[in-house]
């Protein structure tokens, strides 16, 4: 190092920017030649001059700041509510997934609650009522008709019907009883059948055994009575066997069924 | 810093307890005002938290920090550049009063005058001056805050100290 050098570096020695090596240089440098040393102070004197005495910062200044400090935080929260409720509803794919099933859940259940009311319930009992009373109509009319077809049709519908009105039973007996198609009178007895727990049904049919004059109806009859073990019906089928023009095969079967339910 | 960028806010106390002197002290000596500087560093603390998405782990907090003061700096002394001329006189005044008092002590005296020199050098020479003598702050560090390479720092910061040199040599001359 010489001279120049050193005049040079003596800036950066004081500023803490030589490297290590070269900061021993200098030392070293100065150390041999005492001359400089002089000069080497007098920058030194301007470099520490600047060293001034700096008073302590204030209490108050940390107060402000601290009091900035809880104001920003309080605003920030504020903030991320709204970041908050944003990242809830835009979360990852598992996250939504899962907010997807609960709306749906949720959703399932009110629609169920408000579904599930009496009010419904009642529109149901209400229609399938109105429903029964058109078909109760249905039934009457058809039973009316001059085509044994429709007639047929009629008796069918009796056996679509839940419950059957009084006004159905007499119906299906008067046709049973005047009709003149066998077929009639055959489903007739069929569609009857079904309400034998009905006593004013077994009354009629036991009633109605002494006007058939079809042996295929006698003989339906006779098979359905032995069903119901209707001690009733002996009499007149006793009755029915003593006539003269009853079918033989018909008659033996009436004797047949008189056996069975005795 | 990183944690204050990710959200946690109240860190930042943390860096204001190890910051604040040093940042106090070098809006001291730019400004010679206790209360301005105090509310420049409140400002600089302001700006961390309102800029804090521009911090990168690229240079130094610092450096960065640096940065900011200097900007604060530089706007309070375009606000107030009159205020601060007067501000220079009154601490040539104040220092002169002191000089009574105490008596001719050369030592003394050459102390004083070079306090004056000082109070009279440009302000961006005496922010290049007070800023290099932060341990922290190499050559390369002090031309990232003030914007140039690493030599032309280096070359400023010489410039300044023996353009501090003439003030004072002609303070003693007069």
């Amino acid at each position: 190092m010489d001279y120049k050098e050193f005049k040079e570096t003596i800036i950066d020695y004081l500023s803490g920017n030589l490297t290590d090596s070269k900061q021993q240089e200098f030392e070293q440098f100065l150390e041999e030649n005492p001359k400089f040393q002089e000069e080497f102070e007098a920058t030194k004197l301007f470099w520490n001059g600047t060293e001034e005495e700096i008073p302590e910062p204030t209490s108050a200044m940390d107060v402000k700041f601290y009091t900035m400090l809880s104001a920003q935080e309080k605003i920030i929260e504020k903030g991320s509510i709204f970041k908050r409720i944003e990242q809830l509803l835009l979360g990852s794919f598992p996250k939504q997934l899962v907010y997807t099933l609960a709306i749906l859940t949720v959703g399932f259940f009110v629609g169920n609650y408000l579904n599930s009311g009496n009010p419904s319930d009642e529109t149901l009992t209400i229609a399938k009522q109105e429903t029964e009373k058109v078909r109760s109509q249905l039934v009457l009319t058809l039973l009316d008709q001059p085509s044994a077809n429709k007639r047929l049709q009629a008796v069918n519908e009796v056996n679509k019907l839940n419950e059957v009105t009084e006004t159905i039973i007499k119906a299906l007996f008067s046709t049973l009883n005047n009709d003149a198609n066998v077929n009639v009178r055959l489903s007739a007895v069929e569609a009857l059948k079904n309400y034998t727990d009905i006593p004013l049904v077994r009354e009629g049919l036991v009633a109605s055994i002494i006007h058939q004059k079809s042996p295929m109806i006698q003989m339906e009859l006779a098979d359905l009575m032995v069903v119901l073990q209707e001690k009733k019906a002996v009499k007149s089928f006793k009755k029915l066997i003593k006539e003269k023009d009853v079918n033989t095969n018909a008659k033996q079967k009436m004797e047949e069924s008189i056996q069975s339910i005795i | 810093m990183l944690r204050v960028k990710a959200g946690e806010t109240q860190k930042l106390g943390l860096l204001y307890e190890r910051y604040k002197k040093r940042l106090f002290g070098f809006f001291y000596k730019m400004n010679k005002d206790v209360g301005l500087s105090e509310d420049l560093v409140q400002n600089v603390f302001i700006k961390i938290l309102k800029y804090k998405h521009t911090y990168t782990e690229d240079s130094k907090f610092i450096v960065w920090l640096f940065q900011i003061a200097r900007n604060a700096s530089y706007d309070s002394f375009k606000k107030s550049k009159k205020y601060i001329h007067r501000d220079i006189d009154m601490v040539g005044y104040s220092i002169s009063g002191g000089d009574d008092v105490q008596g001719a002590i050369i030592e003394r005296e050459n102390t004083i005058t070079l306090k004056k020199a000082i109070a009279l050098l440009p302000p961006e020479k005496k922010e290049l001056i007070v800023l290099s003598k932060f341990k922290e702050l190499k050559y390369r560090e002090v031309g990232e805050i003030i914007g140039c390479t690493e030599g032309n720092a280096r070359l400023k910061v010489h410039r300044a100290l023996n353009e501090l040199k003439d003030i004072f040599l002609t303070l003693e001359k007069a």
